[in-house]
């Protein structure tokens, strides 16, 4: 059996939790064994990362570090947490110097960073450790007649050299799972193009116009909804649609991959946090064989 | 001077940058401007053209860039990475661009006010965590308990940004 850690970062399990749960509850059904990841601190991405290029390598060199303390190797499922981890371990596993500072202020907590265990973004996880023929057999009630697209997350993908997960011009795992659990996979113009959240502090109008883009490029491809893989992605992607120029009845259901997953997996609809979807996914869910 | 040397533009400020951790790239930019074709911040606004900014580093204009917000709307999307030919990560040189403003004064708001709160709280969301989003964990299975460090991120500003 599969053993990770899971660090769920800091926006996760207070903005989208359904993500956290309908993660844990796919990877426990698919044989994964699953601990929290405690006393941990932000990675300090974007925000610590432009002010002091050594203060962000301490944030996420001493998550690495958790890590190791559980022996396992970590989970992430934010793009910006995975992204962040996997730059400051590829540093610190490449400059000797940078790993004495960083344990040095680690000593001081017991703790110390040695490289030994790997970060694995969710679709990693999916593709590496469980596969798609496994996935394939955990299908007992599957999705029909229903068009969906992949938004994979830049953080999730690039730079590919380091992070490791699918082809960053033409990412698949999205794609082939939402054809696994029998939808059919739609692509689209920009699919791998920003969800425009991480200019949301600096300019939320042009972040909202990035978003928007991106969901008009899904409507002109007839998709019925867009499966994401990590949390700051589904939440703009969700939000900017709330904003000017776009009706109501226009939204599109934005799902993370596990959430998608679960029915079809055969995880009861009830414990997935399928309530707190804002936009109503219902579009989603009514094509699935059983719920006809 | 060779003919090559002539038409390598570099400015002191270049050279700067390139003895930071990112900015090592930043002179094999030839100034394309592929980066600018495919960035989706250019696409929605004007202000916003990430060739020109790296051709005013080249140029010298320090204190221009180091004072502007607009290394600061770069998402680190590396778009433009994946598509430039000559191996120059943008998201690597404006981080590096970024560091070098912080260390003098130059912060937007937004930033130094999120690395306050991560490093009081030791993450970023504590104010948004209320009793309603602790029912919603609790409704899902979830610990409520987040169990988050506010310890070593209070060490780690006082050692790194307020240079202590
Ligand atoms: S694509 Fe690369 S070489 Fe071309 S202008 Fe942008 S950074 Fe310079
Ligand atoms: S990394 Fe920055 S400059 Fe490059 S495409 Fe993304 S937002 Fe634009």
């Amino acid at each position: 059996m599969k053993e990770l850690v899971i660090y769920v970062g800091c926006t996760t399990p207070v903005r989208l939790p359904s993500y956290e749960r309908a993660t844990k509850l796919v990877l426990e059904k698919l044989g994964v064994n699953l601990v929290d990841m405690k006393d941990a601190n932000c990675c300090g991405t974007q925000f610590v990362e432009s002010l002091s290029h050594k203060a962000f390598i301490a944030m996420s060199g001493r998550i690495l570090a958790l890590g190791e303390e559980y022996s396992r190797d970590i989970l992430a499922i934010c793009g910006a947490c995975s992204g962040s981890l996997k730059m400051v371990k590829h540093e610190l596993d490449n400059d000797a110097e940078l790993r004495d500072e960083l344990n040095e202020l680690l000593a001081e907590e017991d703790l110390e960073y040695t490289g030994s265990s790997r970060v694995k973004h969710l679709l990693q996880v999916l593709n590496e450790d469980i596969g798609y023929e496994a996935i394939e057999r955990a299908v007992v009630n599957p999705y029909s007649n229903l068009r969906l697209a992949a938004h994979y997350g830049c953080h999730v993908t690039r730079p590919f050299e380091i992070v490791q997960v699918d082809d960053p011009e033409n990412p698949t795992i999205i794609d082939r799972i939402i054809e696994i659990i029998g939808a059919e996979q739609v692509n689209y113009t920009g699919k791998t193009r920003c969800c425009g959240g991480p200019l949301l502090a600096m300019d939320e109008g042009v972040a909202t116009k990035i978003g928007i883009d991106k969901i008009r490029n899904i409507q002109n491809a007839s998709a019925d909804g867009l499966v994401t893989a990590c949390q700051f992605c589904n939440i703009q992607l969700t939000q900017c649609q709330f904003g000017e120029g776009m009706e109501p009845e226009e939204r599109i259901p934005v799902l993370t991959l596990p959430q998608l997953m679960g029915p079809a997996l055969g995880i009861p609809m009830d414990d997935l946090g399928i309530w707190l979807n804002r936009i109503d996914s219902k579009p989603v869910f009514g094509t699935l064989q059983e719920a006809k | 001077m060779t003919d090559k040397e002539r038409f390598v533009p570099t400015s002191d400020f270049v050279e700067e940058l390139s003895k930071r951790p990112g900015g090592e790239g930043i002179s094999k930019c030839v100034q394309c401007g592929i980066c600018t074709a495919s960035c989706m911040v250019a696409n929605e606004t004007d202000k916003y053209r990430p060739r020109k900014l790296i051709q005013k580093i080249i140029l010298g204009k320090r204190e221009e860039v180091l004072s502007s917000e607009l290394p600061w709307l770069c998402m680190t999307c590396r778009m433009c990475e994946e598509r430039c030919q000559e191996g120059v990560s943008i998201a690597e040189i404006f981080r590096a661009v970024r560091e070098l403003a912080a260390e003098e004064g130059h912060i937007p708001d937004v930033f130094s006010d999120t690395v306050n709160l991560i490093a009081e709280d030791g993450w970023m969301l504590a104010d948004s965590y209320t009793d309603f989003q602790e029912d919603d964990r609790l409704d899902l299975e979830l610990d409520p308990n987040l169990g988050w460090n506010c310890e070593f991120s209070k060490k780690i500003k006082k050692r790194y940004i307020d240079g202590e």
